[in-house]
């Protein structure tokens, strides 16, 4: 008979085996392929020398080093913004829904169903110069020319990747609204607390863990970011991502790609080494 | 349970939530009118209604059939990121060990890596041990990469429950994966469905990892981009990736009903 | 088995890691095939090329081999999923890119005599397929590369420098490729592409630099990107295929597809047979029946471009098709620059100029 003790093995052994081999091993890969000599088009059974040249490079460029900063403060824009517009948003289905809910929740997150690529698709028939928004904006007078801000351009980018997250943000959050003790906004409202006062005192601190979980998930994935820079984003929205799919897509330079995605990853994570010691990891797994 | 929050305020939070709403199926309204649009390019003025496109999709074996591979490998990369996310989920806090914090960090680290370099690296790790491309091998990249995204739900959720009903539970005799069965997942129920449905929307429109470890049958994504290509098929797809929609949103209140069943 | 102890998990991790990359050194080597070929063919395709249009012949002929797809979308990722191991035992890929395949032995030598249609190829192109005399690919699509431009906005377009300028700042629109950008650079500056020196690249890399603001945005997907935007106005001025040209001219838009006094540049799909397949017989087949007339001429009619069988060629009667072919005008092919062999080292140093382009 399993104790708890027991129990533990089946919880840790399925997931460590699935994730070394299907995530670490293609992981270490490509980690060996940023560490090795020679560049360009290289198969695995070429010979492995040992190597820092590309992260030299990568490093040596200050083209890159600079795109990677605009995209990480692009991350942190992103992730900001997405998080303090889901927060409502989680709010409204954990405290106004009520019994729909899950309904409300499975309406957000539909959409996502249908190909990102059509979506896309539509959003420029209404945003391009001839779509719908500019005709309706010129139409009432308000603009002489089309509005170029809302298509290829890097604030393009920013609306488009905090529109797509809300979604997907909203869950972690109203996942820690949800395990809130009604009783406890009881207490407050009994001992005299108002609606904006229990809001400030009682729920936000409550739900403070789930927000900062949504801000780093939304935060390190954008970091890498390049199918949306490259649909809206024109020259201007260019990020990271994009040239390390570029270097494995455009160039056949595999080692360099890795290279730059291994760099990515450290900083990235460190980031979040960071952040989290800053926030106190205990919180958010308390 | 009776909704109590911030009570009778200006704030307007159900007017937000539809203007959500509304912005998030804007560009669906568009494509469901584009579907039954005589033309076969995404301009207006509209050339005339048809319901020819949606009957062309029934007839179009190799569209419904990337169509069938995307639910399939959806629904297997959903389940078995949602298990992998719970599993890690309890163990790491309701456990102390060794590598408490590696497995977590092991759990959340795919959503570093963007999916192309993710795709590459499949490529050659699949190449290296000789499996050849297929659906299995596009379920089990897209388990990966949509695991972080279950684990981190799961961990908000189950952190608030309290550890003492499980401990009331074993108390009562029950071993724990008995309380981990009765207990537990039903009270993480409906958020398991949430972990779920989200896995699969991440797996169902995944592409850049998918082109890379797609064998002869490709996933709906797959079967898409290579069809933009002909001008005249738009439509045809559209009519598609509308009808995938409303089959998600079944498959979705199926969910939900049996959820609200069980209860 | 107890779980291993945390501290040793990284190092078993690489030990993994390194002798999965050395299994995958085993892969090289033909295989002996004294059995009977396998009845399936595995190709190495671009996205919409796998329509059972592009090789009906073969599928009437064959109606029981199995078929399939992989995919790359840029020459390179699909010179780099051969060079790491795929499987593939017929690879698609277009000009400049041939001698990268045979000096990896990632290909073998076609027996011309075996297929039908080869007649029906042009010299010009079959030349093409040839590397130090010995046939290694079948020529299959091709097209130009020209400027395509909006006349209602643009007066008519001379040359390739219409892409720099300004007076088009926003409306223009590169195709996101490095040696693409490079060839361009040739033919304005009126230099040898293959015979480029370091300081001629870095000016190269300095005006494109000082391009970029001007575009929209760099095109990847000539149906998906391009089109739309060249027709829905965005787009004036853009470095594209006939694509993109014949479709806006069948919609009746005010498109006009340049012939610069450079020259205008043309692009031939290549298909090659894998040194290591199994399917060699099969694999000739399906080539010489991918030129047969109702295959060939699929491309013609559904994605506009040229197809090597010259009888295709000839019997296009399309009035578009012929405008966007420039059928009736000689001297445009006698001025167009076909895509030249490219070394290693350049493709890797364009390539990383263009990386840098995009980052700065």
């Amino acid at each position: 008979m399993l104790g708890r003790r027991g129990t533990l093995k089946f919880l840790v052994g399925p997931p460590s085996l699935w994730l070394a081999l299907f995530f670490l091993v293609p992981l270490v890969l490509i980690a060996a392929y940023s560490l090795r000599a020679g560049s360009g088009a290289i198969g695995p059974s070429e010979p492995w020398a040992p190597s820092l040249e590309h992260f030299r490079e990568v490093l040596g460029t200050p083209a890159f080093v600079r795109l990677l900063g605009v995209s990480v403060l692009m991350a942190l824009v992103i992730a900001t913004g997405a998080t303090l517009l889901a927060y409502p948003v989680a709010y409204f289905l954990a405290f106004r829904a009520g019994r729909r809910a899950p309904l409300f929740l499975t309406l957000l997150l539909v959409p996502f169903a249908v190909s990102y690529l059509l979506r896309v698709m539509a959003w420029k028939l209404m945003l391009g110069p001839e779509g719908g928004i500019n005709s309706l904006l010129s139409t009432l007078g308000l603009t002489a020319e089309p509005i170029g801000l809302l298509l290829y351009s890097r604030p393009a980018v920013i609306i488009t990747l905090i529109y797509i997250w809300i979604p997907f943000a909203a869950l972690p959050i109203y996942a820690a609204m949800q395990r809130i003790d009604r009783s406890q906004l009881e207490a407050a409202a009994d001992l005299g607390a108002g609606p904006w006062s229990r809001f400030w005192r009682v729920t936000v601190p409550l739900s403070l863990p789930g927000a900062l979980l949504t801000f780093f998930m939304v935060f390190i994935p954008t970091v890498g970011e390049y199918v949306t820079p490259a649909l809206v984003g024109g020259t201007d929205g260019i990020m990271y991502g994009n040239i390390i799919g570029g270097f494995f897509t455009r160039s056949a330079n595999w080692p360099m790609g890795s290279a730059m995605a291994m760099i990515m990853l450290a900083l990235t994570l460190t980031l979040v080494v960071v952040g989290v010691r800053v926030v106190n990891f205990r919180r958010v797994t308390a | 349970m009776r909704a109590v929050g911030v009570g009778r305020t200006r704030v307007p939070l159900g007017p937000f939530f539809v203007g959500m709403l509304v912005l998030l199926y804007l560009p669906i309204a568009v494509l469901f009118v584009f579907s039954f649009n005589a033309g076969t390019t995404l301009s207006f003025p509209l050339r005339g209604l048809t319901f020819d496109w949606y009957a062309a999709v029934l007839g179009d074996a190799a569209l419904l059939n990337a169509a069938r591979n995307s639910l399939v490998v959806g629904v297997a990369a959903a389940t078995i990121a949602t298990v992998i996310g719970c599993l890690v989920a309890v163990a790491v806090l309701r456990f102390r060990f060794r590598g408490r914090r590696l497995l977590l960090a092991l759990a959340g680290l795919p959503l570093v890596v963007p999916f192309v370099v993710m795709g590459v690296a499949f490529f050659l790790l699949f190449v290296a041990i000789d499996l050849p491309r297929s659906l299995l091998t596009v379920a089990a990249g897209h388990s990966v990469i949509a695991t972080p995204y279950a684990t981190l739900i799961l961990i908000a959720r189950l952190g608030g429950l309290d550890p003492a009903l499980e401990d009331a539970s074993m108390d009562l005799g029950a071993t724990y994966p008995a309380t981990l069965h009765r207990v537990v997942l039903p009270l993480m129920g409906p958020t398991l469905v949430s972990a779920w449905l989200t896995c699969f929307i991440v797996s169902f429109d995944e592409i850049a990892l998918a082109i890379f470890l797609v064998g002869g049958d490709p996933t709906f994504p797959v079967f898409l981009y290579g069809q933009l290509r002909f001008a005249q098929r738009l439509p045809v797809l559209v009519a598609m990736a509308v009808l995938l929609m409303l089959a998600t949103v079944a498959l979705a209140v199926v969910a939900l009903r049996l959820r609200a069943r069980s209860e | 088995m107890r779980t291993p102890h945390p501290r040793r998990v990284p190092s078993l991790l690489i030990a993994i890691g390194l002798a999965l990359t050395a299994c995958a050194t085993d892969q090289a080597g033909p295989s002996q095939s004294a059995a009977p070929e396998p009845d399936e063919l595995l190709v190495l395709e671009w996205g919409g090329y796998e329509a059972e249009d592009f090789w009906t012949d073969f599928r009437t002929a064959n109606p029981d081999t199995e078929v399939t797809f992989e995919f790359g979308d840029t020459d390179a990722n699909i010179l780099a999923l051969m060079q790491g191991g795929s499987q593939a035992d017929i690879v698609h890929f277009y000009t400049g890119w041939q001698q990268f395949y045979v000096d990896e032995g990632l290909v073998r030598e076609i027996d011309t005599s075996r297929l039908s249609n080869w007649d029906k190829v042009p010299p010009d192109y079959q030349a093409l397929g040839q590397i130090d005399g010995k046939q290694y690919f079948v020529p299959w699509d091709w097209g130009f590369t020209s400027i395509l431009y909006n006349t209602d906005e643009v007066d008519e377009v001379t040359s390739w420098d219409a892409l720099f300028d300004e007076a088009y700042a926003g409306h223009v629109s590169m195709w996101n490729d490095g040696p693409g950008a490079v060839a361009v650079s040739a033919y304005i500056n009126g230099w040898d592409e293959t015979n480029l020196t370091d300081e001629q690249l870095a000016q190269i890399e300095a005006d494109w630099i000082a391009q970029k603001p001007l575009n929209a945005f760099y095109w990847s997907g000539e149906y998906t990107d391009l089109c739309p935007a060249v027709q829905d106005g965005t787009v004036w001025v853009a470095y594209a295929w006939q694509g993109c040209y014949a479709t806006a001219l069948a919609a009746g838009d005010p498109v006009a597809y340049a012939n610069p006094e450079e020259g205008r540049n043309s692009w031939v799909g290549l298909y090659g047979i894998s040194a290591d397949t199994d399917s060699y017989e099969l694999a000739l087949e399906f080539l010489d029946l991918k030129l047969a007339e109702a295959s060939c001429g699929n491309a013609v009619s559904l994605f506009y471009y040229g197809c090597a069988n010259g009888d295709v060629m000839a019997a296009i009667d399309d009035p578009i098709l012929i405008e966007a072919f420039g059928i009736d005008d000689p001297s445009i092919l006698e001025s167009t620059n076909f895509t030249p062999l490219v070394t290693e080292e350049q493709r890797e140093a364009w390539t990383g100029m263009w990386e840098r382009v995009q980052a700065n």
